[in-house]
């Protein structure tokens, strides 16, 4: 392994797989960012709060998985983080909104590019319901009590360094509120646009779904820049939070898909709470970035929630994707499903982590903990770590299950004895393998879209000869 | 919990005894280079041994309390002491034997299991081989089984080519203590092409408050042999802590088949850690079959590094864990060469507050093609108070392996203990065959007294909590 990137021309001092790759995050941005957007005291002082819990803490408190992290690829010792404020307003703000942006099919879109918002929209029957679509800045404007009962304290983001630090210096918030008994049948879209190179982007994201309140969120997360990033050029972080509350008896479906450039450091915390009888399906693809590290929780408070979370990576070049997901069931009868998948091409590095604790009092849990991966090449390198903590045995099920394996020979010849080729019959069964997150994308073209990624991340791995 | 006919009887005294032995040599408590320099002396070792163990020392005291885990903190190692010899010199025949310890032996059933099948006893009474036999035939196709440190003087050369290569001092804290103040022990060397036909046995004991018992096995098998080594341990139970640091090193040479079997039945106060290594080479076997009873808190990871092509590894491990007790097993299975292949099964059992965690490695390293690996872990609990966790690594980098790992947590089924129950069983007899079938892969591998053994002391260790 490879301490320093030799980079010519540049000193660099030698970092430890666990050390932060930047210094910017610091109180002083805190204080610069809460100055900038005259934020009030109570918001200044969770900034100061959480970034002085964010040094405290070592980017790995979790013993059993200290040996699997690595940010030794990642420079962003130049990265310049956003100060100044987006100036977008709140959907329910004359002026934005206009629902002529709004595409077929969606109850809202709200685009943000790096530091501006070049889009918020949403459909007239969701506002009228009471939906709101905004962003932090208009929220502090427009029901600042709402925005700390839902952000102060950083109630539902876990005691991590990652988290903590998106908490204390973040300059961009989108904040979704579903009233009690709104069903919106049509997805919310948040477009993420970042990774402009030499640049730090911190964002949180809050959703919140009152009682019997039901509503897709589809997060893209995509390049900023036209066209392809130099692979020399600059590393950019894209590091974000996302929260979210689901009410007693609503339903929450989330797809993320982030595909940015090759240099961007990708460092994403989702934490959810879950009341009575609540559910969230979380459908999640990472695909871009240089290095990834991902931490979702999901916290099944309220008796009979549910979570089930499927995850996808199809890594390729150097990439190293570091997947964690705790699973804690509180509540009587909860459910969690979570399937992590990946596929792996060239030097690629993927570790899934995942951890299901059952507390004392969840019992008639069911909770089950899947990682698979599958190495296409030789290079590549899988590790999974599926754990389980265990205090309540009346459960249900308590159970993982973890494979590796290559592409399967046998389906390859049932392929080819029906006259698809070699080369294609390999790509029906990796795409084939990728395809419960593709399935679940609430949003028709968010979902061919990602079934093009997907297959163009196939055709790129393979060799000229076949490919000419 | 209703009340049912306890149908265990209590066997405990049969285990907890402490015999009043005059110590001929002791070190004195706690740990120095000092010590370890006199352990040396009255051992009257070569000076490479000698600065093996210093080097091992200076490690040791270098190197921090791992940090994975908690509970370890709390050895003082200034209380321990770190060696005593009850008797001047390897005894060769039963009659040899001091009277009083053969007393506690007899106590423990040896002397009834060698005469039965059993081919050699190696009888490890505190930290020192006091009784030692090979049976003739053994001795005539040239298996070596005997005290780690008559290993040391009479088979320098074998010796000193594989100790502390499995295992070396820098691995880990405990086996650099180990290293240091290592007493006792067996050395078995199989040469080539011998097949052992018995198993060969040795019964280890910890005897003495605060007595630390570091002992290291060597096994070397040479190509194409094969040997069974059975070791099973009870030990007085006391109220303050005692330190059992082992280390095993096993080199199964080419087209050998070794099968290491081991019954633990620490007593409660017991820190139990210990380092359980194998190399397997070309076309070899190598087999931990490993039960874990009793202690306060085992630390336990039998591994197999597969280093030669076709090499095979099968691990099982089982563990029970009661009251204040905690059970921190698992496997490990190193892939460093292709087409090797490897199989663990856990099973573990928790109760009364007891805490039992799996902890296992399956890695493939480059290079090493063709792999297949699987993983079992199925745990027990039988209360809300107990705790089960499940900690596997799968680390894979090659792109045709086969590995599959599988977990499960549950409690007792209501409906089986119905049914057995309505076939007039008691609560407690039910349950007591239902975990019994639970651990049933491990029981089938081992010799039938120690099936039965075994049975006993899950018995034992279940008694008070059901009924």
């Amino acid at each position: 392994m490879t301490t320093a990137s030799p980079r010519a021309g540049r000193a660099r001092t030698r970092r430890g797989p666990a050390d932060l790759p930047f210094s910017f995050a610091d109180r002083g941005l805190a204080e610069a960012l809460a100055a900038e957007r005259e934020e009030p005291d109570w918001l200044r002082a969770d900034r100061v709060a959480a970034i002085e819990r964010s040094e405290a803490l070592a980017l790995e408190t979790n013993p059993l998985y200290t040996g699997y992290l690595d940010l030794r690829a990642a420079d962003l010792s130049t990265a310049r983080p956003y100060v100044r404020t987006a100036s977008a307003g709140s959907s329910g703000e004359a002026g934005v909104g206009t629902s002529d942006r709004l595409p077929d099919g969606l109850s809202a879109l709200i685009e943000l590019r790096e530091d501006t918002i070049p889009t918020l929209a949403i459909a007239p029957e969701a506002a009228a319901a009471g939906v709101v679509v905004e962003s932090f800045g208009a929220a502090l404007r427009r029901d600042p009590d709402g925005l700390r009962a839902a952000i102060e304290g950083g109630a539902g983001l876990p005691d991590d360094k990652l988290a903590q630090l998106v908490r204390g210096v973040w300059s961009q918030g989108v904040r979704v509120v579903v009233p009690d008994g709104v069903r919106l049948e049509r997805p919310i879209v948040v477009r993420w646009a970042a990774g402009e190179p030499g640049r730090a982007l911190v964002t949180r994201t809050s959703v919140r779904l009152g009682r019997e309140a039901a509503a897709a969120v589809v997060e893209e997360i995509i390049p900023s820049g036209p066209g392809g990033i130099a692979p020399d050029a600059p590393q950019s972080l894209v590091a974000g939070t996302f929260e979210a509350a689901v009410g007693p008896g609503a339903a929450l479906e989330v797809a993320s898909i982030q595909e940015l450039g090759p240099t961007a450091i990708v460092l994403q915390q989702r934490a959810a709470g879950i009341g009575d009888g609540g559910s969230l399906r979380w459908a999640l693809a990472q695909l871009g970035g240089r290095i990834v590290r991902a931490r979702n929780d999901n916290r099944l408070e309220g008796d009979r929630s549910s979570v089930e979370q499927v995850e996808i990576v199809f890594g390729a070049g150097e990439q190293l994707v570091d997947l964690t997901t705790y699973t804690r069931h509180l509540g009587r009868d909860t459910t969690g499903n979570v399937l992590s998948k990946g596929a792996l091409r060239d030097r690629a590095r993927m570790y899934l982590k995942g951890m299901a604790i059952i507390d004392r009092s969840a019992i008639g849990t069911d909770s089950f903990l899947g990682e698979y991966g599958m190495n296409l090449s030789k290079g590549a390198r899988s590790v999974a770590i599926p754990s389980l903590e265990i205090d309540q045995p009346d459960c249900r099920r308590a159970a993982h299950s973890s494979s590796v394996g290559p592409i399967d020979e046998t389906q390859v010849f049932y392929l080819e004895s029906r006259g698809i080729p070699d080369d294609e019959a390999r790509k029906f069964i990796v795409l084939g393998y990728l395809e419960p997150v593709v399935a679940r994308v609430p949003w028709a073209p968010a979902e061919e879209r990602l079934r093009a990624l997907l297959s163009a991340r196939w055709d790129e791995g393979r060799p000229a000869a076949e490919a000419a | 919990m209703t009340t049912t006919r306890d149908i265990v009887a209590d066997q405990r005294d049969q285990y907890a005894f402490h015999d009043e032995i005059v110590y001929l040599k002791e070190s004195g408590r706690g740990l120095s280079r000092e010590t370890v320099e006199e352990i040396s002396r009255f051992k009257d070792e070569p000076d490479w041994m000698r600065e093996f163990r210093l080097r091992a020392y200076d490690h040791f005291v270098q190197r921090p309390i791992p940090a994975w885990t908690e509970g370890l903190d709390r050895i003082d190692f200034d209380r321990i002491v770190y060696y005593r010899k009850p008797s001047e010199r390897e005894e060769k025949s039963w009659d040899d034997v001091p009277e009083q310890i053969k007393a506690t032996f007899e106590r423990l059933g040896i002397p009834e299991a060698e005469r039965k099948f059993l081919a050699g006893v190696g009888a490890q009474y505190d930290s020192e081989v006091v009784y030692h036999s090979v049976r003739e035939e053994l001795a005539k196709i040239g298996v070596v089984f005997m005290g780690t440190d008559q290993g040391l003087k009479e088979h320098p050369e074998i010796f000193r080519q594989y100790f502390g290569t499995i295992v070396p001092p820098e691995d880990n804290k405990f086996a650099a203590l180990n290293s240091a103040v290592w007493s006792g022990g067996s050395f078995v060397y199989v040469p080539k092409g011998v097949e052992v036909p018995l198993p060969l046995q040795a019964y280890f004991r910890i005897n003495g408050e605060n007595t630390g018992q570091f002992e290291r096995t060597l096994i070397v098998v040479d190509e194409g042999a094969k040997v069974h080594y059975i070791e099973g341990c009870t030990a007085p139970i006391y109220a303050t802590d005692s330190l059992h640091a082992a280390v095993v090193e096993v080199v199964a040479l080419p087209g050998s088949k070794v099968r290491y079997t081991t019954i633990q039945n620490w007593s409660n106060d017991v820190y139990n850690l210990v380092t359980k290594r194998a190399h397997a080479y070309e076309d070899s076997v190598v087999e931990w079959v490993d039960a874990n009873t009793g202690s306060r808190r085992t630390y336990k990871y039998p591994s197999i590094y597969l280093r030669g092509e076709r090499a095979r590894a099968e691990i099982i491990s089982v563990a029970v864990g009661g009251k204040g007790q905690h059970q921190d097993t698992g496997a490990k299975a190193i892939h460093l060469a292709p087409n090797t292949t490897s199989r663990i099964v856990s099973k573990s059992v928790s109760k009364d507050g007891g805490r039992t965690s799996y902890r296992g490695q399956i890695r493939v390293a480059p290079g090493s093609t063709g792999v297949t690996a699987s993983v079992r872990c199925d745990a027990l609990m039988l209360d809300d108070i107990s705790r089960s966790d499940t900690y596997p690594y799968i680390d894979i980098q090659e792109d045709d392996t086969t590995m599959t790992h599988e977990a499960t947590v549950g409690k007792i089924s209501a409906d089986q203990v119905f049914y057995l129950m309505s076939r007039g069983l008691t609560e407690n007899e039910a349950q007591n065959l239902i975990i019994q079938g639970f651990l049933e892969v491990f029981t089938k591998e081992l010799p039938m007294e120690y099936a039965i053994e075994f049975n006993r002391l899950v018995k034992m260790e279940m008694e008070g909590s059901l009924g």
